[in-house]
């Protein structure tokens, strides 16, 4: 079988559980084997979603939760790299920083949030900073195990060839680390999404979270259903895209 | 005699835990390169050469006794001295095309030189036999060709003495053939000294100037062979001049008795 059609049978394998659940779901609704009220049928929820895109009601809760969570990402990459090299190339860094790590790691950041709310209030300042909590520490923690998981071969050659510390850094290091960072913030990604609706739910003034929880409320439950379809297609979305760059960024991946 | 890079009594312990004497590398071996001269070092496996010449690239230090380059001593590596890995493959950047693998050494020129030192890459490319690869990943060249890019890269960095660690060891032996004779000409034309390792008796003969010849359990350096045959080598001839053979059995003879219980069967 050629590659080409494997990777055709593969995607249509992938679409066909979802596909089952969604006509398994809509056939119960309609035979009234499910209550309509607690959980409409798929159709009727697409028919939401469409109306809150055509009238573009769907787009400042979704630009601004995307807004929020990108730039905690950002942060949260950024200082998770940069601390997790410096922990792994320094001794003194990393006995300053390690019981630090290690205590704040396994707090589940969501008991944060009241705590968050508290000291910063309702807000787009309390998102971020629960955000960068949340997917720091993965990034941190595969940076450092990438950075100390390296092969000695590629520092010595470093040295042979004369590189500065800062040259071995930035041209040898993180290259070679580079997929362990990335399974690093694939799954602070996944974190970072969960944790920014959560904090909208809690503390937030507006988002997805925000606007799910309201529509739970005021019990408008088909609406809240086609913003949890939003939900589901910006996590997907976010997924796919992040497979392509780090397709793009690591071609060696599986191979040498 | 002036001497490019030279081993004063040199001693190497490693330290293991759970045993006061530590595990001894090898004892106070003192062996000199002279410039331009091509060295090879031969031993049985285990034999502490790898580490020798790891001490010679300064990645290393001894614990007993120094290395000296030009009569200075080596502790960090020194400019001019390059190290060519066994595991060329770990070596070289996988997240960098060939050509960009090649011109490592140079990066740290100004940019306005850029473009010509790059096209002095592609010119080193060439030298070794990789013309069209350029823009290749080395997870796309096989071991022989992935060993030429080390050896490009190493020339790149315009070495006074080249340290082959059982360079051909890992690829089939015709590539182990022609890698040789790429070798050979490199270093006719660039007059680099060569300190080559390996546990190959043939190779070290075919290529060299004088063998230096390590015994096992301790380590020390058993004896010396000048190779005193004409140059340029041809992998044919000179294989089959019988000065070689002499020196073939002569050296495989002192590395078998290192081993007294295995015996060598053919």
């Amino acid at each position: 079988m050629s590659q080409r059609s494997e990777v055709y049978r593969t995607s249509l394998l992938g679409l066909l559980s979802p596909a089952i659940v969604l006509s398994v779901w809509e056939t119960a609704g309609s035979l009234g084997w499910i209550n309509p009220i607690l959980l409409p049928r798929p159709s009727q929820i697409v028919w939401s979603l469409v109306e809150l895109v055509a009238n573009g009601a769907v787009f400042p809760p979704l630009l601004y939760t995307v807004a929020l969570f990108a730039v905690g990402y950002a942060i949260a990459s950024i200082l998770g790299v940069t601390i997790g090299v410096a922990m792994a190339t320094s001794e003194i860094l990393y006995g300053l920083l390690e019981p630090l790590v290690e205590i704040l790691r396994p707090i589940p950041k969501s008991a944060l949030v009241p705590v968050l709310f508290l000291f910063l209030g309702i807000g787009k300042t309390t998102m971020i900073t629960v955000v960068v909590l949340a997917a720091v520490f993965p990034v941190l923690i595969s940076t450092f195990q990438g950075v100390r998981g390296l092969d000695p071969v590629l520092l010595e050659t470093a040295r042979t060839f004369q590189a500065s510390r800062m040259r071995t850094i930035f041209s040898i290091v993180l290259p070679a680390s580079l997929p362990m960072i990335l399974a690093g913030m694939r799954v602070a990604l996944g974190l970072g999404l969960v944790l920014v609706i959560l904090a909208e739910m809690l503390a937030g003034e507006d988002g997805i979270g925000f606007r799910i929880l309201d529509l739970q409320r005021a019990f408008q439950i088909r609406d809240m259903f086609a913003w949890i379809f939003v939900l589901i297609a910006l996590g997907g979305g976010l997924m796919m895209l992040f497979d392509l760059v780090e397709r793009r960024l690591v071609p060696w991946r599986g191979k040498t | 005699m002036s001497e490019r890079l030279g081993f004063d009594h040199v001693t190497k312990i490693f330290e293991t835990s759970g045993s006061e004497a530590g595990f001894v590398a090898f004892d106070d071996v003192t062996l000199e390169a002279s410039p331009s001269e091509f060295l090879a070092i031969v031993g049985p496996s285990g034999c502490g050469k790898s580490t020798l010449l790891k001490m010679a690239a300064g990645l290393m230090p001894p614990t007993k006794g120094q290395v000296l380059l030009d009569g200075k001593p080596v502790f960090d590596p020194p400019p001019g001295v390059i190290y060519l890995f066994q595991q060329y493959a770990k070596s070289l950047f996988a997240w960098r095309t060939v050509i960009d693998n090649v011109m490592f050494p140079l990066e740290g020129a100004p940019r306005s030189q850029r473009g010509e030192l790059r096209d002095k890459c592609r010119d080193y490319l060439k030298q070794v036999g990789l013309v069209g690869f350029e823009d290749s990943y080395p997870w796309q060249l096989s071991g022989g060709m992935q060993q030429r890019v080390a050896i490009a890269r190493a020339l790149a960095a315009d070495p006074q003495v080249l340290l082959l660690d059982e360079p051909f060891s890992a690829v089939d032996a015709l590539t182990r053939m022609e890698l040789q004779s790429l070798v050979l000409q490199l270093w006719e034309r660039r007059k680099f000294t060569a300190i080559l390792v390996t546990h190959d008796v043939e190779e070290a003969i075919f290529l060299a100037d004088r063998v230096a010849v390590l015994g096992a359990k301790p380590t020390v350096l058993k004896e010396i062979i000048e190779v005193g045959l004409p140059r340029p080598r041809d992998q044919l001839t000179t294989r089959e001049d019988p000065r070689f053979l002499k020196l073939r059995h002569h050296l495989t003879s002192l590395l078998l008795t290192r081993n007294a219980g295995h015996v060598a069967t053919v």
